[in-house]
């Protein structure tokens, strides 16, 4: 569950990145949230990860409230989260094996098991063949690939995709959203940031519309306008 | 879910690290390796400095040269006057003949020049090597004053004033010396941890995804610690091999052609080279892993 209550968030230079938003997304929801260059939707990806902390209001997601939440205990919170990024962010000198392995090694995960899920992770975004290859020798959708897969490593509750489709092609692009929504039948939660009005419009799922740091429209179904 | 790792998991990180970082990884061990020989330089310099400063500091000896013309029997009672006098330690004769023979030893491929000097016409003379008890300055001329009323005495050469100028010149030429060594090493520290800085910059991304997938400050510093244990190692072992080798290189250039310098021997500064190059090798190498680090695990 994420809920964001009257969040703001201020910049020192006088930018306010989110003016007042209330949000909530309940447990195995699918949202896209939209809008165009500088409404707010990176800040509020930067808040959901905690790379940075709201200037005024509430954002509690699952049991983390995350305005008060201590430094200490925010690698703890993130490990809850599969985050998959427009550029991928793969480690490019380990191989997609290990690139994944290493997601579940950081929450200590034992040897064996760890042998025995990564392969079965890369199988369901069809890249078992590939496990030994390292990042640079894959295509952009086999990348994003890996970085869902590497999402999906600790079986997190909710899945966080920031334009995951930015830096691939088309037809790549549906296989992606695909896996997502796959993903979100399985019970877990995705919150897709978005700016591609295609994919949101062919979806149809829940659509949370920024401008200048607002929400304009939350609607089921919706479309990008 | 709070777990402790073994070392062998960060110890296989950090050669990953390394391995896979060839190139950063080399210029750091370079960097590292070359300001380690340059301080072991300066330092071996300037401990050979002192004990050669120190030795000619400790010369307390007086040189009493007899008149040309005296006979065995009056050499003989100079010497038994010079050994009555106080604070005199030990005396030791030198005979014209001894004089002549380490002139020639000393004057190498020129030696010929003196094949016509006979023992009957040695033109030196015999001479007295005194070295005196631990005296200040006054009474090393009292000394010098009692040698000079015995009866045969033709000259005396004293060091005393070259020992003690030396001396007092020492502690400054010494600080001098102590404080470019200081000057050598806080640059290359600020050498070493930039190049670490460098080579952690380089990772700048493999640490945002190690944070976004959940890995705390601790676990994903202590590979780079490693690293840097390895690094700071690696550069400490070879930086030693190249100081031994030119040390033990001048070493025996000194015995064989310098012989007036004193050249500390390696067995004495081995030990001295192994601490210090382990101990400033590995802290630099943990020091600017850790703080290189730092600004990239602020929340």
């Amino acid at each position: 569950m994420i809920d964001f209550r009257n969040v703001k968030k201020f910049y020192s230079n006088g930018t306010v990145a989110l003016d007042g938003v209330d949000l909530h997304v309940d447990d195995g929801e699918f949202v896209f949230i939209v809008g165009h260059s500088g409404a707010g939707k990176s800040t509020m990806m930067k808040l959901l990860l905690r790379e940075e902390a709201a200037s005024s209001g509430t954002i509690t997601v699952g049991d983390y409230e995350l305005t008060n939440i201590k430094n200490k205990d925010i690698p703890y919170y993130r490990r809850n989260l599969g985050v998959v990024f427009q550029d991928f962010r793969l480690f490019p000198n380990k191989t997609v094996y290990e690139n994944v392995a290493f997601a579940m090694q950081v929450v200590g995960t034992p040897r064996a098991m760890i042998k025995r899920r990564v392969p079965a992770i890369l199988t369901t975004v069809n890249l078992a063949e590939k496990m030994k290859c390292f990042p640079r020798e894959l295509s952009g959708g086999e990348q994003q690939r890996v970085a869902l897969a590497r999402a999906l490593a600790n079986n997190p509750k909710m899945i966080i995709a920031d334009e995951p489709t930015g830096n691939i092609d088309p037809k790549m692009s549906i296989e992606i959203m695909n896996l997502l929504m796959k993903i979100n039948k399985l019970g877990k939660t995705v919150i897709v940031v978005t700016h591609e009005k295609n994919l949101v419009d062919y979806y149809k799922q829940r659509v949370v519309m920024l401008k200048e740091g607002r929400i304009i429209e939350d609607r089921v179904g919706g479309m990008f306008q | 879910m709070k777990r402790r790792y073994s070392t062998r998991f960060f110890l296989e990180q950090a050669f990953k690290g390394l391995t896979r970082n060839g190139v950063m990884s080399v210029a750091s061990i370079a960097v590292l390796m070359s300001c380690l020989i340059v301080l072991g330089i300066f330092s071996l310099l300037l401990l050979n400095i002192n004990v050669n400063l120190d030795k000619i500091a400790e010369l307390n000896e007086i040189m009493v040269y007899c008149e040309y013309e005296l006979t065995e029997d009056q050499i003989v009672e100079v010497e038994e006057k010079i050994k009555s006098l106080d604070n005199v330690g030990k005396v030791k004769r030198i005979t014209k003949a001894e004089a002549l023979q380490t002139m020639i030893d000393e004057s190498g491929e020129y030696a010929d020049l003196y094949s016509d000097i006979t023992p009957e016409n040695n033109p030196l003379c015999d001479s007295f090597e005194i070295i005196y008890e631990d005296m200040d300055g006054t009474s090393v001329y009292n000394l010098e004053s009692q040698l000079w009323e015995i009866e045969g005495v033709r000259k005396i050469n004293t060091v005393y004033k070259i020992a003690k100028t030396i001396d007092s010149l020492k502690s400054g030429v010494m600080l001098v010396f102590i404080w470019f060594l200081v000057i050598l090493f806080i640059v290359s520290i600020f050498v070493i941890i930039n190049t670490i800085k460098l080579a952690v910059y380089s990772r700048k991304s493999e640490i945002t995804v190690m944070r976004y997938v959940g890995a705390t400050n601790g676990f994903i510093t202590l590979p780079f610690l490693f690293e840097g244990v390895i690094i700071g190692g690696a550069a400490s072992a070879l930086a030693f091999a190249c100081q031994s080798y030119i040390y033990i290189y001048i070493e025996k250039m000194a015995a064989n052609e310098m012989q007036m310098i004193t050249v500390l021997p390696y067995t004495e500064v081995w030990p001295l080279l192994v601490l210090g190059f382990l101990a400033i090798g590995i802290l630099t190498g943990v020091i600017g892993s850790v703080a290189s680090l730092n600004k990239y695990l602020k929340y």
